[in-house]
């Protein structure tokens, strides 16, 4: 039972991260490999708030989210503005050189040893509401105008300006939003390892966020959730095949791709109307 | 009596590395007027289009809105003080329906923030409720009320013109800049497009600066017009004037004159 608390708890906060890539890389097109640093950057600083300075928890997490947040202005400034595809590029070079820096300064980071010794904060019940805090934010955001100026920048940016939307604004509060995201999981999941190394961050993670996103479905938070919790699960439920699991994984992704190119579940969302038309019909009798 | 001027184009100049796109071009819109734009491909039409609404800025010269110079802003600015545009080559939003694509013109107007949205206050749905009725009733003057919860790219061409307009019509704009409203449409849409634009023209008392080289459209509408042939002003007048124009005639009319 703990075994199950505890890989649903991780996959729980790692969807946190996943939800940020979907409002970035989904729904705003725009590819982000530097999106783990962030991570990293919220599990580190929060870890070491706590351990080296002694911050009660929810100021360690509100720094780690506030330096992050300021980094991201400043990477939103020098990248957000370039063709997505040197988007990519600049955001991989980022996401890199905090590994660097992360892994260079032994005193404060431990280096590539890794950093230990945090303390068990994160609680399962704390992780899904975090969890289901998040998703009730991005269905929100995306019910608003910011979903409608997303979908019209991601199809035709020049339009949507003309349109009066101010794209560079537009694009700066979606990669702020995914960055404290992705930060914001990361000090979760490291209250939770109690142990961070900065390999954990690398560009691979930021690249199976954006796996997964397209495997549910880019338009569709419901697919992502779910993207999220089968992908994240599947390394998990595969262990008995050892070696295998990684062929099984690529096999699953690379059958949907081309099953499903708009991802499982397309444009569909999980919507209570079905629930209420079921029933509608009964109360209709009984006012009968 | 001096009527109130719109847009006053001075001297405005463009050039793509060492070619002249816009060769010093002067003009000028006046309130509650339509002028337009016309010339052989290639003559620097829509380049100037693009000058107006700030998609590129000119490499010399100044464009004037209301007295203020506008030349250099970005194109969301200048849609935020009046002008709106449409395109030759349609550009519609993949996967928005009509009315969401109607809807993103009253996005920069939104009075709530990013955070706001989580908690859905009630002043987040007042303004989609708001913006969508809006929106609704543009689309219904464009004559798409039908199609309003449609995916807008998979309509006919004839009604994505439309779209765009009711887009354009949805920044609420004092100008309205129509590239081409005409290309790729057949003749009986044409005339319904003519009608359509002379009818938001009186009822909104829009000024309207229009480009087409198809004669019969700028004919029916214009007031007053513009004639370019690479990149150079070669003639303006009235439409009159401008069917009798000799070096009209020869720049542009030229082979039907050569058949008669």
């Amino acid at each position: 039972m703990a075994f199950y608390l505890t890989v649903s708890l991780a996959i729980a906060v790692n969807s946190i991260a996943v939800l940020g890539t979907f409002m970035l890389t989904g729904m705003n097109g725009l590819f982000s490999l530097g999106q783990a640093a962030f991570m990293g950057l919220g599990a580190y600083i929060s870890a070491i708030c706590v351990v080296k300075y002694g911050f009660p928890l929810p100021l360690a997490i509100l720094t780690s989210i506030g330096i992050t947040i300021v980094l991201a202005i400043l990477v939103g400034f020098a990248t957000l503005k370039i063709r997505q595809d040197f988007f990519a590029l600049a955001t991989f070079g980022f996401g890199q050189a905090v590994i660097g820096v992360l892994t260079e300064s032994i005193n404060v980071t431990g280096g590539a040893m890794g950093f230990s010794n945090i303390p068990e904060y994160t609680t399962p019940l704390f992780a899904f509401i975090s969890l289901a805090v998040a998703i009730a934010f991005v269905w929100g955001f995306r019910r608003s105008h910011f979903g409608r100026d997303s979908l019209a920048i991601r199809s035709n940016e020049l339009a949507a300006k003309v349109a009066g939307i101010n794209v560079f604004k537009h694009k700066m509060i979606v990669f702020l939003i995914s960055a404290v995201f992705s930060a914001y999981a990361g000090a979760l999941l490291a209250f939770h390892t109690q142990y961070v190394e900065p390999a954990m961050y690398g560009w691979m993670a930021s690249v199976t966020w954006i796996i997964i996103v397209f495997f549910g479905g880019r338009d569709s938070l419901t697919g992502t959730v779910i993207g999220a919790l089968v992908l994240l699960a599947l390394p998990e439920a595969l262990r008995f095949t050892a070696a295998w699991r990684i062929l099984l994984y690529c096999v699953t992704i690379l059958l949907i791709i081309n099953i499903r190119p708009r991802g499982l579940f397309g444009t569909w969302e999980l919507s209570i109307n079905p629930l209420l038309r079921l029933f509608k019909p009964k109360k209709q009798q009984e006012a009968k | 009596m001096v009527k109130p001027v719109a847009i006053e184009i001075k001297n405005i100049t463009k050039m793509f590395g060492g070619l002249c796109a816009v060769n010093d071009f002067s003009g000028c819109l006046f309130e509650n007027h339509i002028i337009g734009i016309i010339g052989p491909n290639g003559a620097g039409k829509t380049t100037i289009l693009n000058l107006v609404s700030g998609i590129y800025p000119p490499t010399s010269g100044e464009v004037l809105y209301q007295g203020k110079n506008i030349s250099g802003l970005e194109p969301d600015k200048i849609n935020h003080l009046g002008i709106a545009r449409t395109f030759q080559n349609i550009r519609l939003f993949q996967d928005l329906t009509v009315l969401e694509t109607v809807m993103t013109a009253y996005s920069w107007r939104a009075s709530y923030n990013v955070l706001e949205t989580l908690l859905s206050l009630p002043r987040v749905a007042r303004f989609e409720k708001e913006s969508r009725e809006k929106s609704m009733r543009w689309i219904e003057k464009v004559g798409l009320a039908e199609q309003a919860n449609v995916i807008a790219q998979s309509l006919p061409y004839g009604m994505q013109r439309r779209v765009e307009i009711a887009r354009a019509l949805a920044s609420e704009p004092r100008v309205l800049l129509l590239d081409e409203p005409g290309a790729g449409l057949n003749q009986s849409e044409i005339c319904d497009l003519v009608d359509l634009v002379q009818m938001i023209y009186e009822e909104l008392s829009l000024s309207i600066m229009l480009i087409d080289h198809r004669m019969d459209v700028i004919m029916r509408l214009c007031q007053w017009i513009y004639v370019q042939d690479f990149g150079k002003s070669i003639a303006q007048g009235t439409p009159e004037q401008i069917q009798k124009d000799p070096i009209v005639i020869k720049a542009y009319l030229g082979e039907e004159v050569s058949c008669a």
